[in-house]
């Protein structure tokens, strides 16, 4: 059944409003009461063209480019086409297309004007195409890769997620930055060599933090002569010995668990292990054993990730000149990943020297008398007698110590922090060094 | 010739090899050796794990109940996660996908500081910073309480998700990517129908291993979450995690006696609950590498 | 002739996959024999059972016997004495990360060779062999991963050629490199033939018509046919090594 095509209405007239790049191709000029029947317009509006932009920017504005008819009631100018108010039939069109058909939808475009013409007379006849005044027709040209409204769309949201996410990261890491800011400027005031280098007085209420910053060195040094062998003789065998088999997968099933165990586990091992079966009693042997049970299975990680990245061929080209597998590491493997392996040590002593839990009760402590002078005031602690530790100086001063001024904590703090990040910031720096020494 | 050395280094190499698995076996069994002789029916399990009452310093009637240490731990677990997860895996997702060159390695570097810093300064942070920010702005009686220690303890567990996170949305070959930019779609199009569902594997391992650190984590709650052995019924509210409780006590005991057997045990569950967290994130791992094979 | 290596019923499984069945071959001394074959066919593992570098793959399982100049090579009492009786060059060329010099002097080093003239010795001996002295006679410390493709394939020869092995095994040598090396290295082994046994594994079967001596065709992990070159190539006795040495297919 046909619609009564409505718009042979006598009482409008049919305007054309090309937009700012549409000309006619010959220049003809609009007639000012426009067109009694959107039959007559449409054929006046086959004439028109998209002008070539003037420079490659200008594709987005073409992008726009179109051609409305306008229908409004007879004798009245067209008015200008509202921002808001979306076009009642919009088609596309487009401008230089090779081939034949469309649908003149925006991801189908009609391949050329004449088509787009001879289709809307289509539509028009049919009466799919009715226009009371006011309303409008838009034929909207398209340059080839100009983005559709689809796309407009999934820009948008692409550009929004980016700037949340953008947000999260930042958001993350800023406030932190701000805080340790913070902690800076509280210490400002202690913070100099003397604070480094004298033994704290009075009960921890003033002096420095000699003896606790010297406790946590020899922790660290003993714990890592201990871990480091261990742990990269470990990651050897895991990467170099290990056959596939179950056994294996025990091994490196073992070695993820000992990562993940809480650090006050590890306290309690020590206590229960070293402290009282070994008879270390609380001291700095048994402190440092623990921290190196808990340093040992990042090092085992990192060291077959360094010997991983070594390529097989290598190993091969060795075997087959003769060489045994020890022979073969100990020439080529282990000095093409030594940088790796240092990386790996070197983090971990930045977690040896932060880590208070599992000294707490193997044999750090708050106070135990050493020397203020002389050559022992550098040494100052033996392997069998407790010690005093960085980390556990902080703590303690901040939960028991009473009457301890606000810059001494922050400044134990920030030399803390500061040791920590020096000594990650070196293993960074080692891998960017590293990666542009490549040596195949 | 042949090191003449050389067996003995390769058996050397291999009792190292062997090394982890010993630790993990001395771990457990030192701890429950100091932990049998409690459990030896001297401790009502169904007491330890249901009952509040945590009193083992009463002279008349000692109580080890540990249900509101745990609810404690998992409060502010689940609150820490709570924040992490977007924010670590929101980072994670930026970092792999929309960032590149400086920028990206900035990000990484400052991520990876992020990580270093030590427990006992990020208790400092709560104590001394977040408390009282928190009492100043939400008029809460105490600063250091669960709030505190969520706040604290996520912004400890989001490096572990963030790094872990991009490494398993950058095992996923470019290939899906391209394919996806050939059909169209936009990078966040990728980002959460492409890339989110290929590591799903890796980006749950991420999460709970982000979960792991959080329980076992000690010092940090011990001095941001203040010392109230009790369940918390806001975020304003003391609380206490088993690993604070085991820190904050083992000073104070007798070697040998009933007090420090318990906190013994308490170490026992701790060290079976992250072994099972740990277990499962790397079966989801092996997941993934079971599916791509070799 | 007594051959030089000879397999005897030898199958080789890796897993459960069968990747050489039921093989017997002999090679003769001091000449080249070229293993053609398409792809899988067991010729890459033929040469690790020479050498023992099948040891080196985990899930292999070897029955039967191989013998080298007589010697039961899985009994053998020292495997890295055997190995450097025998050298190797792959398909892919490998530059060892150490300089050039480093990488010929690597297996006499290895093998208890410190003394630093006898060293300079074979090393520019090698490297002349190799045909690769006159690049680098000036630059022996520059790292062996640097050198071109080409470069490296010789490099990789004259490691092989630098213990003075009895056999020279080539898997497949010229696949990645240049057409011109090729044909360098291709002069190498045809005067090197009188004084050691070459074994050659290649695909291309025009290459192993104008170097060998003998031909054997495995074909599916067996051995279809073995014989002089001009006999297998002309007047094959089966019809798969007409077909294959006809291009027909691999």
């Amino acid at each position: 059944m046909t619609r009564e095509p409505k718009t042979r209405h006598a009482s409008v007239a049919y305007h054309l409003a090309p937009g700012p790049n549409v000309r006619p191709a010959d220049g003809a000029a609009l007639p000012p009461q426009g067109y009694s029947t959107l039959e007559e317009a449409l054929q006046a509006a086959g004439c028109y063209r998209v002008e070539a932009p003037d420079a490659p920017h200008e594709a987005e504005h073409r992008a726009a480019s179109h051609l409305d008819i306008v229908c409004v009631p007879s004798g009245e100018p067209p008015a200008e086409a509202s921002r808001w108010r979306r076009p009642r039939h919009e088609r596309s069109v487009y401008n230089q297309a090779a081939g034949s058909g469309g649908e003149g939808t925006e991801l189908l475009p009609w391949w050329s004007v004449p088509f787009a013409v001879e289709e809307l007379g289509r539509l028009d006849k049919a009466g799919d195409l009715p226009l009371a005044p006011g309303e409008r027709l838009r034929l909207t040209y398209r340059e080839m890769f100009a983005p559709s409204a689809l796309e407009m769309r999934k820009r948008t949201k692409e550009t929004a997620a980016r700037y949340v996410l953008m947000v999260v990261a930042w958001g993350l890491v800023a406030p932190v930055l701000v805080i340790l800011a913070y902690l800076v400027y509280k210490a400002w005031p202690v913070l100099g060599p003397s604070f480094l280098l004298q033994n704290p007085h009075d009960f921890m209420r003033s002096g420095g933090i000699w003896a606790p910053l010297a406790g946590t060195f020899c922790l660290v040094l003993l714990s890592l002569l201990v871990a480091a062998p261990v742990g990269v003789l470990a990651g050897v065998y895991l990467n170099e010995y290990a056959r596939d088999n179950w056994f294996t997968r025990i091994v490196n099933l073992a070695v993820m668990n000992l990562a993940g165990v809480p650090s006050i586990v590890h306290a309690l091992f020590g206590v229960g292990a070293f402290v009282l079966f070994a008879h270390m009693g609380r001291s700095l042997l048994a402190a440092s054993c623990t921290v190196a049970v808990m340093t040992l299975p990042v090092i085992i990680t990192s060291t077959r990730e360094a010997l991983a990245s070594v390529p097989k061929a290598f190993r091969e080209a060795c075997w087959n000149l003769g060489a045994s597998r020890w022979q073969t590491i100990r020439t080529i493997v282990l000095p093409n990943s030594i940088s790796g392996i240092l990386t790996g040590v070197i983090l971990q002593v930045s977690r040896a020297a932060g880590e208070t839990a599992p000294i707490l009760f193997t044999g750090a402590v708050f106070f135990t008398p050493i020397a203020d002078t002389g050559l022992a005031s550098w040494f100052p602690y033996t392997l069998q007698r407790p010690f005093m530790a960085l980390s556990m100086h902080l703590f303690t001063l901040l939960t028991q110590v009473r009457g301890v001024s606000d810059e001494i904590q922050y400044g134990t703090a920030v030399v803390l922090i500061a040791l920590v990040l020096v000594v990650n910031s070196l293993s960074i720096g080692l891998r960017v060094v590293l990666r542009s020494r490549k040596r195949w | 010739m042949l090191d003449a050395a050389e067996p003995a280094v390769e058996a050397i190499i291999r009792l190292c090899g062997l090394s982890a698995i010993l630790f993990v076996f001395a771990i457990f069994f030192f701890v429950a050796r100091e932990a049998l002789p409690m459990l030896h029916g001297k401790l009502d399990l169904v007491e330890f794990f249901t009952s509040q009452e945590w009193r083992p310093t009463s002279e008349v009637h000692p109580q080890y109940g540990i249900l509101a240490l745990l609810v404690g731990t998992l409060s502010v677990t689940g609150l820490a996660m709570f924040l992490a997860v977007p924010l670590g895996l929101g980072a994670a997702v930026y970092i792999s996908e929309f960032c590149t060159g400086r920028l990206k390695e900035t990000l990484k570097v400052l991520i990876e500081l992020l990580a270093a810093i030590p427990s006992v300064v990020w208790g400092f942070v709560g104590y001394m910073v977040i408390g009282p920010v928190i009492i100043h702005t939400t008029g809460a009686p105490v600063g250091v309480n669960l709030l505190n220690g969520g706040i604290i303890l996520a912004l400890m567990s989001v490096p572990i998700i963030v790094s872990v996170g991009e490494d398993s949305l950058k095992a996923v070959p470019d290939a899906y990517r391209e394919a996806a930019l050939a059909l169209g779609a936009s990078r966040w199009e990728i980002v959460y129908r492409v890339l989110f569902p290929a590591a799903r594997n890796g980006l749950l391992a991420a999460v709970l291993l982000g979960v792991g650190r959080a329980i076992g984590e000690t010092m940090a709650v011990l001095m941001a979450t203040g010392h109230a052995v009790q369940i918390p019924h806001s975020l304003f509210d003391p609380i206490r995690t088993l690993t604070a409780t085991i820190a904050a006590e083992l000073g104070e005991v007798v070697a040998g006696d009933d007090h420090y057997r318990v906190l013994f045990v308490i170490g026992l569950v701790l060290f079976g609950v992250t072994f099972l967290v740990n277990l499962v994130a790397d079966l989801i791992v092996k997941g993934i590498r079971g599916d791509k094979g070799a | 002739m007594t051959p030089h290596i000879r397999f005897h019923q030898v199958t080789v499984r890796y897993g459960s996959n069968v990747v050489v069945r039921d093989l017997s071959l002999e090679i003769p001394e001091k000449q080249i024999f070229a293993i053609i074959g398409p792809n899988n066919s067991g010729k890459t593992t033929l040469l690790k059972c020479t050498n023992r570098t099948i040891d080196f793959v985990p899930s292999a399982r070897v029955t039967g016997e191989v013998f080298v100049g007589g010697e039961d090579v899985f009994h053998v009492p020292d495997v890295y004495a055997l190995r450097r009786r025998i050298g190797m060059v792959f398909p892919l060329p490998v530059g060892l990360p150490l300089s050039v010099y480093e990488n010929v002097a690597y297996a006499p080093r290895r093998a208890g060779i410190h003394d630093p003239a006898e060293l300079d010795r074979i090393v520019e001996d090698c490297l002349r062999r190799a045909m690769l002295w006159e690049e680098v006679e000036d630059r022996l410390d520059l790292l062996g991963t640097r050198l071109s493709g080409g470069q490296q394939q010789r490099l990789t020869l004259a490691r092989a050629l630098s213990l003075n092995p009895e056999i020279l095994c080539l898997d497949e040598f010229s696949i990645a490199i240049d057409p011109v090396t090729t044909m360098k290295i291709e002069d190498i082994l045809r005067e090197m033939k009188s004084r050691t046994t070459i074994v050659l594994v290649t695909n291309l079967v025009q290459q192993a018509r104008r170097l060998s001596d003998y031909t054997a065709f495995l074909s599916d992990s067996q051995l279809i046919e073995v014989g002089p070159t001009e006999q297998v190539f002309t007047r094959p006795a089966q019809r798969l090594t007409e077909r294959f040495v006809n291009g027909e297919f691999g």
